[in-house]
Formats: C-alpha cells, sequence, structure tokens
C-alpha cells in the first residue's frame, strides 16, 4: 500500500461513513422530527363536530370560538385552552376575548350557512326544560316554519352568548351537566328575548 | 492458579472503568426506589469519576514508594467492600459516599494492577493487556449495567462485581516480582491526555445521553436499551481490524476516531423518528472511534514514560476529569431543553385532543386525566397510558382513543428528541475540540 493511500485511506473512509449516515439520517426527515407546531388561530379552520343536536352546535361553536379568542389575545389555541384548564380567576380581557369569540363564531357559521334552523333547538330545549306541561304541549303544537319565522338561529345564539356568565362557566369546565344547565338557562332565555324582540318588530 | 493472575487482575481493571458508567441505565431505578431528585442521582454517577479523576495521580505517586502487591490488593478489597455497600445503600446519601469509597479503592487497584501486569506478562504485553481492559470496561459498562438492572435489579450491578474482586486480591498478592520503581523521569504528555479528556467528555455524551434518551425519552426497557447501545463496544472492537487493513499511522487513526465520534454524535442528534434502528449506524460511528482512539490515546500518553503507573494516573484522571466535564457541560443544557420542551409538548398534545374525533365530554375527561399524569410525573417524560384506560369508552371510539393515544406518544418522543438535540451537538463539538488537539502541529524540541 502506498504512503498516500496510507494516509489518506483512513480518513476518506471515515469521510464517506460521517457523510453517508448524516445524509440518510437528513433525507428521512431527520432534521424536522420535533413536536407538532400549533396553528395560527387567526387562520380560519374547518372544525368538525362529533356529537349531534345542541351539544353538536355548542362544540362547533366552542371550537371556533376558542380560536377567537386566542386570535384577540395574541397567543395560541393550545395556549389558551391550557391557561383555562389551570383554573382560578380569569381575566376580565380573556372573558371578553371569548365571548366575542363565540359571536364570531356564530356569525361564521351563519355566513357558511351551518347554523340549525330554531325549530331543531327549540325541540331538543324543550326536551331538557322544565316547562309547564300546557306550555310545552302549545309550543310543540307549533309548525317549524312558524318557528322558524318567529326565531332565527343566530339572533337567539347571540343572545345566549350574551346571556351566559361565562366566568361562571369556565369555572364547571369538568362538569358537563352543570355545563348543559348554564346552557339550557342562557338559550331559553335567549328563545324568550328574541321572541319578545320579534313581537316588538311585528307590533 | 498462577494462569488465572493477570486476567483476574485486567477483569478488575475493566470492572472498575466499567463502573464510570455502569448505573446509567440504572439511574431511573435508583432514583425511584431511594427516594431521590434528578441532581442527587446524577452525583451517583459524578461522585465517582471525580474521585477517580482527582485521586489517580496521587495515588499513582504514592505507589512509587512501595511494593504495589499489598496496596493493590488493599485497592481491590477496598473496591469490592465498596460495591457491597453501593448494593445494600438504603438511601441515596449512602450511596453517593460508597461510591465515593468505590473510586478510591478503585484509583488505587487500577495504577497497582497496571504495575502488576507488566510484572506478570512483561512491559508491552502487561500495558497492551491494561488498556484494553480499560477500553472494554469503558464500552461494556452501559450494557452490562443495563441487563441487570432489567434482569434482576440495579443493586446486582454491584453484587456481580464483588466475587470477581474478591478473587482478585489474592491474585495481586500473588504476583511474585514487582517492576523495579524508577525515578520521575518524564513530564506528563500533555496532548493525548488533553484529547483523551475532550474525547471523553465527548463519549459521555454519546453513552450517557443516548442511555436517557431511549429509557426516559422513548421508554424503552433498560435491557432494550442496553441491547441497543451494545452496538458501541461491538462497533470498537471492529476498529482495530479496520485499522490495521487501511495501515494508517497513530495519529491518523486518533485524527479518524474524533472525527467519527463527532460525526455519530450528529447523527445521534437528527434522528428522523424514535426507531431504535436510526441510532445503530451514529453508535457505530461512535463504536469505531472509541476503538480507534482511547487505546491509542492511553498508548501515546503512557509510552516510554517513567514511572509508568503515574503516566497512567494522569491518563485515568484525563479520562475521568473528562467525563466529568462532559456530565457539568451537558446536564445542566439537556435538563434545561427537557423543561423547555414541556409547553410545545403539552400544546401538541392539547391540539391533538382538541381535533380528536371523540365525543365532547370524553374529550373533558380525557383532558382531566392527561393534566392528572402530567402534573404527577412533573420533570419526566409522562406515561399517558393510564389516562386512556381510565376512559370509559364504546367499541369505535376505543380505536379512536388508540390511535389518539399513539399520536401523543409520538408528540412526546418527538419533544424528548428535539430536548436532546443541543446535548448531541456539544458532544459532538466537544469531539471536534478534541480533533483539533490532535491535529494542533507539534512544537519542535529546541536543543
Amino acid at each position: 500500500m502506498s504512503a498516500w493511500a496510507r494516509t489518506a485511506g483512513l480518513p476518506a473512509a471515515a469521510l464517506a461513513l460521517v457523510g453517508g449516515v448524516l445524509a440518510v439520517q437528513l433525507a428521512n426527515g431527520g432534521g424536522s422530527f420535533e413536536p407538532m407546531r400549533t396553528a395560527d388561530p387567526c387562520v380560519e379552520r374547518t372544525v368538525t363536530a362529533q356529537a349531534d343536536g345542541i351539544e353538536g352546535l355548542t362544540e362547533s361553536l366552542v371550537l371556533l370560538g376558542v380560536d377567537g379568542a386566542a386570535c384577540r389575545l395574541d397567543t395560541s389555541r393550545e395556549a389558551f385552552v391550557l391557561e383555562l384548564g389551570q383554573g382560578g380567576e380569569r381575566t376580565d380581557a380573556e372573558i371578553d376575548a371569548l365571548r366575542e369569540g363565540l359571536r364570531d363564531a356564530v356569525r361564521r357559521m351563519d355566513d357558511e350557512g351551518s347554523l340549525p334552523p330554531a325549530s331543531d333547538l327549540v325541540d331538543e330545549a324543550l326536551d331538557t326544560a322544565e316547562l309547564n306541561g300546557f306550555l310545552e304541549a302549545a309550543i310543540r303544537a307549533l309548525p317549524d316554519s312558524v318557528v322558524d319565522a318567529a326565531l332565527k338561529t343566530d339572533d337567539v345564539l347571540l343572545r345566549a352568548i350574551d346571556e351566559l356568565d361565562l366566568r361562571e362557566l369556565l369555572g364547571d369546565l369538568d362538569s358537563q351537566d352543570e355545563l348543559n344547565a348554564q346552557l339550557e338557562v342562557a338559550i331559553t332565555q335567549a328563545v324568550k328575548d328574541s321572541l319578545a324582540a320579534r313581537l316588538r318588530d311585528l307590533i | 492458579m498462577r494462569r488465572a493472575v493477570a486476567p483476574l487482575l485486567a477483569v478488575t481493571v475493566a470492572l472498575v472503568l466499567a463502573d464510570s458508567a455502569v448505573v446509567t441505565l440504572a439511574l431511573p431505578d435508583i432514583l425511584q426506589e431511594l427516594d431521590a431528585s434528578v441532581p442527587q442521582v446524577a452525583w451517583v454517577l459524578i461522585c465517582f469519576n471525580l474521585v477517580l479523576g482527582l485521586v489517580s495521580v496521587p495515588t499513582a505517586m504514592s505507589l512509587l514508594r512501595v511494593s504495589p502487591r499489598v496496596p493493590s490488593a488493599i485497592g481491590i478489597a477496598v473496591f469490592a467492600g465498596a460495591s457491597a455497600w453501593c448494593a445494600v445503600a438504603g438511601s441515596i446519601d449512602v450511596l453517593i459516599v460508597a461510591r465515593c469509597v468505590q473510586a478510591l479503592g478503585g484509583a488505587l487497584a487500577l495504577v497497582g494492577c497496571l504495575e502488576l501486569m507488566v510484572a506478570e506478562w512483561g512491559e508491552r504485553r502487561g500495558v497492551a493487556a491494561w488498556v484494553t481492559a480499560g477500553v472494554v470496561g469503558t464500552a461494556t459498562g452501559p450494557v452490562a449495567g443495563g441487563l441487570l438492572t432489567q434482569a434482576i435489579s440495579w443493586e446486582a450491578i454491584f453484587v456481580v462485581q464483588v466475587p470477581f474482586a474478591v478473587l482478585a486480591v489474592p491474585a495481586a498478592l500473588a504476583v511474585r516480582a514487582a517492576p523495579a520503581q524508577v525515578p520521575d523521569r518524564h513530564r506528563p504528555e500533555a496532548r493525548p491526555n488533553l484529547t483523551l479528556a475532550l474525547l471523553s467528555a465527548a463519549l459521555t455524551a454519546a453513552l450517557f445521553l443516548l442511555v436517557l434518551l431511549l429509557v426516559e425519552g422513548w421508554r424503552r426497557s433498560p435491557a432494550t436499551a442496553a441491547l441497543t447501545v451494545s452496538v458501541v463496544p461491538v462497533a470498537a472492537l471492529a476498529a482495530r481490524p479496520l485499522a490495521r487493513l487501511l495501515r494508517a499511522s497513530p495519529q491518523v487513526e486518533v485524527a479518524v476516531g474524533c472525527f467519527l465520534v463527532a460525526g455519530g454524535l450528529a447523527g445521534l442528534a437528527i434522528p428522523p423518528s424514535a426507531y431504535l434502528a436510526w441510532t445503530i449506524a451514529p453508535q457505530a460511528l461512535v463504536g469505531l472511534g472509541l476503538g480507534l482512539t482511547v487505546d491509542r490515546l492511553t498508548a501515546q500518553a503512557m509510552d516510554m514514560r517513567l514511572p509508568r503507573a503515574r503516566h497512567a494516573g494522569w491518563t485515568i484522571a484525563a479520562r475521568h476529569v473528562g467525563v466529568v466535564v462532559g456530565l457539568a457541560i451537558l446536564t445542566p443544557v439537556f435538563t434545561a431543553d427537557l423543561r423547555d420542551a414541556q409547553v410545545p409538548a403539552q400544546e401538541a398534545i392539547t391540539a391533538l385532543v382538541i381535533d380528536a374525533a371523540l365525543q365532547p365530554q370524553d374529550k373533558v375527561d380525557l383532558a382531566g386525566a392527561l393534566g392528572e399524569e402530567l402534573s404527577e410525573q412533573q420533570g419526566r417524560v409522562p406515561d399517558l397510558h393510564r389516562a386512556f384506560t381510565s376512559l370509559d369508552l364504546d367499541p369505535d371510539d376505543r380505536l379512536v382513543a388508540d390511535e389518539l393515544e399513539r399520536d401523543l406518544d409520538s408528540q412526546l418522543e418527538r419533544a424528548a428528541t428535539h430536548a436532546f438535540r443541543d446535548s448531541f451537538l456539544i458532544g459532538s463539538g466537544l469531539a471536534l475540540a478534541a480533533l483539533a488537539t490532535a491535529l494542533l502541529p507539534r512544537r519542535r524540541r529546541t536543543t
């Protein structure tokens, strides 16, 4: 073996080995094996609710609303949710951002035509609401077209969002029953307010 | 019996040097069983290397004035006794003190065994066997420790050392003639010792960080981790035949070895996924580098330099101070990076849970259970499986939950791997610094 080969053989083999290993690692995504990055909450994302009825609608509104709130607070959706999960007193800025985020979500779903007709909401609300039997029967007797003409879903939801005590609601995040009870009260009140406003407009 | 004397002494050398990193894979078990903190458990590793690094030269100096037989036997006996003490230590403080005593005995045993092996096998073969035993011990320590921890317990690591060391005590006393003591003739060889120190710091990154990544980050068992890191000693064994084939000079071998270690550590910094196979080729590079460098550098530092024991002491000091320096540099870096990795990992997990195709109430329940797991296992990579087993789901949703669990585990693996990246790259930088010291032009001697 020549002197040159003796001097250069091992370094050349080492260069080839190191270069080959690093090239294979990088070619298979070695430089980018890191945690998923959070998405920009200000960019609209498509959400799919897993639940049906009012629960599914609430799920969609919350998913979109949290995005809107995070965008307003200049943070990520995930950081905002983790912050809410910590418990403790919520700031006015967080409450305001969440309320506005939920209102934006209603408007967006209305624009997309993905809000259900009010009659769907009323039927389901009646199933759980503890109303006078006569009154419940009277409302159920109304044709859907009458209900849909009298109530606009977006109006009911926007009023419900304004009715909601978000501070208290965020304190009961762990309990679905508590959450439902609060939503029910808010929606029932919103339906009443919406009907009253409609009547005022007609008169 | 006579034939067994020198091999028993070589085994003792390998055991003492294996102890430098033998507990690496047992650290999570020690942490849990002795109710210790992460910094305390790191001291189980650091204290042994620190004491060995600090006392090896003074120990070698003290041996110049006496016959090495009795001091070596005492050193081996202290090492054996302290190993037994480590095995029965009931608290982390006792274990750390026992490890310090183990290193004190180990230092005496190492330098004494060198003289005794030279007495038994002659200068050339004795020194070569002492160097090789050290390399084998260093490379196989984590593997042996991991297998014993998985098969029996962390205490077994120390228990199995006792009989070998006990047998080596009469072997040391049985050596007939100790070599003649020589006066202090040569100054320590700075360059190979410095290269050795920097390379040891880099190799610490390879062995210590890799097993931590495998066990803590990727949640593999100690046995799996041990089998995985066995690539390093196997490749180290293959290095010598490769070097013989290419007939490179010792200087070229050392420089190439440092480069291979640097390249291997860079490869470990960028695995494409958490599959163990992605660590094999980078580890092979590290192992080849280890096999090409440590014995050459040790031989260069000791070559024809007298008194032999003192120069051997310098090589031990360089290696173990290098390990301590490596741990001192890397531990704060990767612990801080692991802490910093928690936020992106939590956010990635939150995103996946929010977007999961599960019913809202199941998501709320899962989020609560995951939150409990994350807070319970603060400072460590959490095991999320319990959070999923606590869910009451129908069969369709269970399939979705299983897929979600895999995705969440993948995010944790990504976060842990990313957190180790800088430390591996620093290790690679240390190996390149070792390469720079090996490439520095030699100063010409003036007469």
